[in-house]
């Protein structure tokens, strides 16, 4: 029905004032160098054994196995019953809730969700407790070996399948496009976790990669002997452990953001996406990631060979240093998204099925208010977002060169700090409208 | 070394500020009467008076400081006010649509519909009260006429 980039949505943004486009650019170029030239010369942000330990008692309920099979029973039914009424409920995308849950409340929300409660999705994933009562019925793990070696890779292929679907698949909004997608994904994610063993869902499910990533950025993390500690949350994000395939995810998750931006622009909608079929859009996704990874790579490498360091391992070793522009990237696009369209969901709620008279909580008469947050919050938390996410970005990838060699160069930290700084112009670039 | 988090915090709170204040006088410069972010945007608005009285004013005078958009739809083919179409906020919008099939046309976000009969021009006539990029769209064909980009 919709033709909008997002899976759902009635707006989107208005291109945001050139003042504050031009402010947000100058801002993260300064901070850039204030970084590089003023700030610590040693490393000195808590490391994994650092951070304040939650009580005994406290880490032993969110621990336990049956907190985590509550939620994850409790995650199951809602995801069956919004499969049940995207299949029953009315035919209409604007009227059925199986497409605004996935695409907003599920897909946006698990972003607020994570950052401020940790890896949510981990904790509650309904495969994991499907998957434990499958798994008795077949061979235990038989493929379990290679997995540590794939690391992340899996979860960036699941990732990039998903926002595919999201913002490419001609279809993405119909109700029936999004119960298939869930019971195939859980099918697909099913089967690989009984050839895989429970260790797929860390690696390869990609929800639960993405909240984990996320999570990296919350108050809550695990200190190395296992206890649960508060802490800084950029301690957090540095004992990020090098997985393989931990700068693919984040290239996906930054690429396809930029990609969904690139796609509300009147550049792309009178120009090469003017046809609006699979094939541009494909295209356009895939050279988006193609081109902030190929960025990334160019930068990190560059910097490895200007410090003496190994350029193989430099896009794994800073791969943890841009979530956060990722995430400032994925708040700028969504979150009014969150805030407004994602009202629908609690309108629909009150009548699932689309059955005449039945109003559950009484807002099945309400109407979305579009004007609850004003054009300009919305454009203010947009640059905000970018420029708070470039700043913590360089001051992790300084931190991350001082720890790889203690005297290391500012000047040798430029070429990735410089691929940043492209990265958050052309965040801002895509919020104008160029 | 237990001063350097205090002199890191108090670097990053002074950097914060340099780039909160920009921005801040920006947004202040940008919008100076935000009561409602309904009619507070440079629209001329000839009468001059509050949102309230403005929006009865609208209906009554016939579309004289009213935005016109016309579209015609001929074989799939738009043609007419099609593309980014920007509108202030607070403006009284006509859509005319005329197309040689029948279909149903709706402006997204306004939620607002009207049907097409071939040959006949359907009008849609609103007060553009909601600032956003919105799509005007064809529900039968799937194609979209125009976005409307009202601020």
């Amino acid at each position: 029905m919709t033709l909008l980039a997002h899976g759902v949505g009635s707006r989107t943004d208005l291109p945001i004032p050139i003042g504050f486009a031009l402010y947000g650019a100058g801002a993260a170029i300064l901070a850039s160098f204030a970084v590089l030239l003023l700030f610590w010369r040693a490393p000195h942000l808590g490391g994994a054994d650092s951070g304040r330990p939650l009580p005994t008692g406290l880490q032993r309920v969110l621990d336990s196995a049956g907190l985590r099979r509550g939620l994850q029973a409790v995650a199951l039914l809602v995801t069956a019953f919004v499969v049940l009424a995207a299949l029953g409920g009315p035919a209409e995308t604007s009227r059925n809730l199986g497409p605004w849950v996935l695409f907003v409340t599920f897909w946006v929300g698990i972003v607020p969700a994570s950052l401020l409660l940790g890896p949510v999705w981990r904790v509650a994933n309904p495969l994991r407790l499907l998957h434990r009562l499958l798994r008795p019925l077949g061979p235990a793990a038989p493929g379990a070996h290679p997995l540590p070696a794939l690391g992340l890779w899996p979860a960036a292929g699941s990732l990039l399948v998903f926002v595919w679907l999201e913002l490419v698949y001609p279809h993405r909004s119909e109700p029936i496009t999004v119960a298939v997608f869930v019971l195939a994904y859980a099918a697909v994610h099913l089967a690989l976790a009984q050839w895989f063993g429970e260790g797929w869902f860390a690696a390869g499910d990609g929800f639960e990669a993405y909240s984990t990533l996320i999570a990296r950025l919350s108050p809550w993390g695990r200190r190395s002997d296992g206890r649960l500690v508060v802490r800084n949350p950029l301690a957090t994000a540095m004992a990020t452990p090098a997985q393989p395939g931990l700068a693919a995810l984040v290239m996906v998750l930054l690429g396809s953001t930029a990609f969904d931006g690139l796609t509300r622009t009147v550049w792309w909608q009178t120009g090469p996406g003017s046809a609006n079929d699979w094939f541009s859009g494909t295209v356009g996704l895939l050279l988006s990631i193609g081109l902030v990874a190929g960025l990334y790579v160019l930068g990190t490498r560059l910097s490895g060979r200007l410090a003496g360091q190994d350029r193989a391992v430099q896009p794994g070793r800073y791969a943890a240093t841009v979530i956060p522009i990722a995430l400032g990237y994925t708040v700028a696009h969504y979150f009014s998204l969150l805030v407004l369209d994602g009202q629908t969901t609690w309108i629909l709620l009150s009548n699932p099925f689309g059955t005449d008279g039945v109003d559950l909580f009484g807002t099945y008469g309400n109407r979305v208010d579009l004007t609850a947050v004003g054009a300009d919050v919305i454009a203010l938390v947009q640059v905000g977002a970018i420029i708070t996410g470039h700043v913590v970005g360089v001051v992790l990838a300084h931190e991350r060169a001082l720890l790889s060699a203690r005297r290391a160069r500012a000047s040798d930290q430029l070429p990735l700090v410089l691929v940043m700084v492209v990265f958050t112009l052309g965040g801002l670039g895509l919020l104008f409208g160029f | 070394m237990t001063m350097r988090p205090a002199r890191l915090s108090h670097a990053l709170a002074a950097s914060a500020l340099v780039l909160v204040l920009p921005l801040a006088g920006c947004a202040g410069t940008d919008a100076p009467a935000d009561d409602d972010g309904s009619a507070s945007s440079s629209a001329p608005a000839p009468s001059g008076a509050s949102p309230t009285e403005d929006a009865g004013a609208a209906t009554t005078p016939p579309a004289a400081s009213g935005t016109r958009i016309e579209v015609q739809v001929t074989g799939g083919q738009s043609s007419g006010d099609t593309g980014r179409v920007p509108v202030a906020a607070g403006e009284q919008v006509t859509l005319a649509i005329t197309s040689d099939a029948a279909d149903e046309v709706h402006v997204h976000g306004y939620d607002l519909t009207a049907d097409l009969v071939p040959g006949t021009p359907a009008e849609i006539t609103f007060d553009a009260t909601i600032p956003g990029v919105f799509e005007v769209e064809l529900h039968e064909a799937g194609t979209v006429l125009l976005t409307l980009q009202v601020s």
